[in-house]
């Protein structure tokens, strides 16, 4: 009789429960971009009537009310790398009135031998103090259980429940042993990709200080440390000559697109590039010096220093006009202009005796 | 410099003529205001006959495609001549803008 009640009440409270979803999800998308952690993605439902009534059947005389009940509302928070569970539940945690008795860390409760469903779930409630509603007093006073997984362990999950783990029918010992070995190989899986991502962010950590100490023939260049390399302005003291030809404003733009031209070259450490300014600045201010003075114009992108570094280099190495081609059809794409305006750099050049 | 903005489905052409200079360039940077609103904007500048630009239409220029750019939309300019495109090489705004 009593299950009748607590389906009765499952129905009459569903504004609160859609209430409470539509409170929860927001405020754990707005946490999580704030926080600026990435997650896979955020999901959530309200319990069937059907799966509702599955529950009763089984343990019924557990609930009182459907205040009883803490999944009736349930939100899942699936993340990229296992690591990251911890921070979901530590911004949880902070966000929401914890009901610790009844929240489980299954990733703990697992023996040394068995492979499994392993989450992290918590209980938790709306406290007062993030969201009140005089007219909805159960919002601070239901319970709702949020589960925290990896990528990897949600997909297991799902393969688990669909394959019906919940059903009274027995499986067979061959298909869950089946069930375990797929877990176990997924949470070696999701450890790896943590470590690969762990030990990429060591990588980065390391070449950002060799770059900061200036040590560039110890670091390949790549996009990532010519990103870093960027950061400490190397080309600033060209882009403030080329300025000052024409007292002219300079308009910081990428240099990442150059990054390509730089391989072209075949250069391979920062410290090639570092000799290839080295050796051309001079020519690429006499260069622009040609190309602007006279002009008027008086403002310059911050690439033209690159620009006229790459150029300079081709030509001293003796790539000519076909390479000029190749260096503006890379930034470009193809054109019949391409040409032009390499036979007018050449032209140029042979004056500053370039080559 | 005149200019003519045509709306051609979701996509603006805009037809620029003569040249954008310091006497101009105050006028040139109002004319293409109502260019800097709306989303996902996709404007197609035919510049064939552009004359010429100073840095104020580069100025100009330069805040279209940023505004272009913030809105998540693409802008290009075509049929340059080579004597203006040569201003846009020699300032390196052509890393900055399209130019095809």
């Amino acid at each position: 009789m009593h299950c009748e009640m607590i389906l009765e009440e499952y129905h009459e409270k569903q504004p609160i429960y859609l209430k409470m979803q539509e409170f929860i999800l927001e405020k754990l998308k707005k946490s999580f971009e704030t926080k600026g952690v990435v997650v896979a993605g955020i999901e959530s439902r309200i319990k069937t009537e059907k799966s509702l009534i599955g529950k009763l059947e089984i343990k019924g005389y557990k609930y009182k009310t459907i205040a009883d009940i803490t999944d009736i509302l349930g939100v899942r928070v699936i993340t990229n790398y296992s690591d990251d569970v911890d921070i979901v539940a530590a911004i949880v945690e902070n966000m929401f009135e914890m009901d610790w008795d009844n929240s489980v860390d299954k990733r703990k409760m697992l023996d040394f031998d068995r492979f499994g469903y392993i989450s992290l779930h918590y209980i938790c409630r709306i406290p007062a103090s993030l969201f009140h509603d005089d007219a909805m007093p159960e919002i601070n006073e239901f319970r709702f259980e949020i589960q925290m997984c990896s990528s990897l362990q949600h997909v297991w999950a799902n393969m688990h429940h669909d394959t019906g783990y919940k059903t009274e029918v027995e499986i067979p010992v061959e298909y869950q042993r089946n069930m375990s070995r797929l877990a176990g190989m997924l949470e070696l899986i999701d450890e790896q990709f943590s470590r690969i991502r762990k030990e990429i962010t060591d990588y980065r950590r390391k070449v950002q200080a060799l770059v900061a100490t200036g040590n560039f023939d110890e670091v390949p260049l790549n996009g990532d440390t010519f990103r870093s390399y960027l950061e400490l302005k190397p080309f600033k003291r060209l882009a403030d000559k080329i300025a000052s030809i024409n007292q002219a404003e300079i308009y910081e733009d990428s240099l990442m697109p150059y990054y390509n031209v730089l391989i072209r070259m075949n250069m391979k450490t920062l410290g090639d590039v570092g000799r290839m300014y080295k050796e051309c600045k001079d020519a690429a201010y006499q260069l622009a010096l040609l190309q602007l003075a006279g002009t008027g114009l008086d403002i310059v992108a911050y690439s033209v220093t690159l620009q006229n570094l790459c150029i300079v280099y081709i030509l001293k190495k003796g790539f000519g006009e076909g390479g000029l081609v190749q260096m503006f059809a890379l930034l470009y794409g193809k054109s019949d202009y391409n040409n032009q305006r390499a036979h007018r750099i050449y032209e140029q050049a042979t004056k500053l005796k370039l080559v | 410099m005149d200019i003519k903005i045509i709306k051609e489905g979701q996509k603006t052409i805009v037809i620029l003529d003569g040249r954008i200079d310091t006497s101009n360039a105050e006028k040139f940077q109002n004319d293409i205001a109502p260019l800097l609103v709306g989303d996902n904007p996709d404007i197609d500048i035919d510049c064939s006959g552009m004359t010429y630009t100073s840095s104020q239409g580069l100025r100009s220029f330069l805040t279209l495609q940023k505004s272009v750019n913030a809105r998540r939309g693409k802008m290009v300019m075509r049929n340059m001549n080579p004597q203006v495109k040569e201003v846009f090489d020699i300032t390196g705004f052509s890393n900055i803008i399209s130019i095809i």
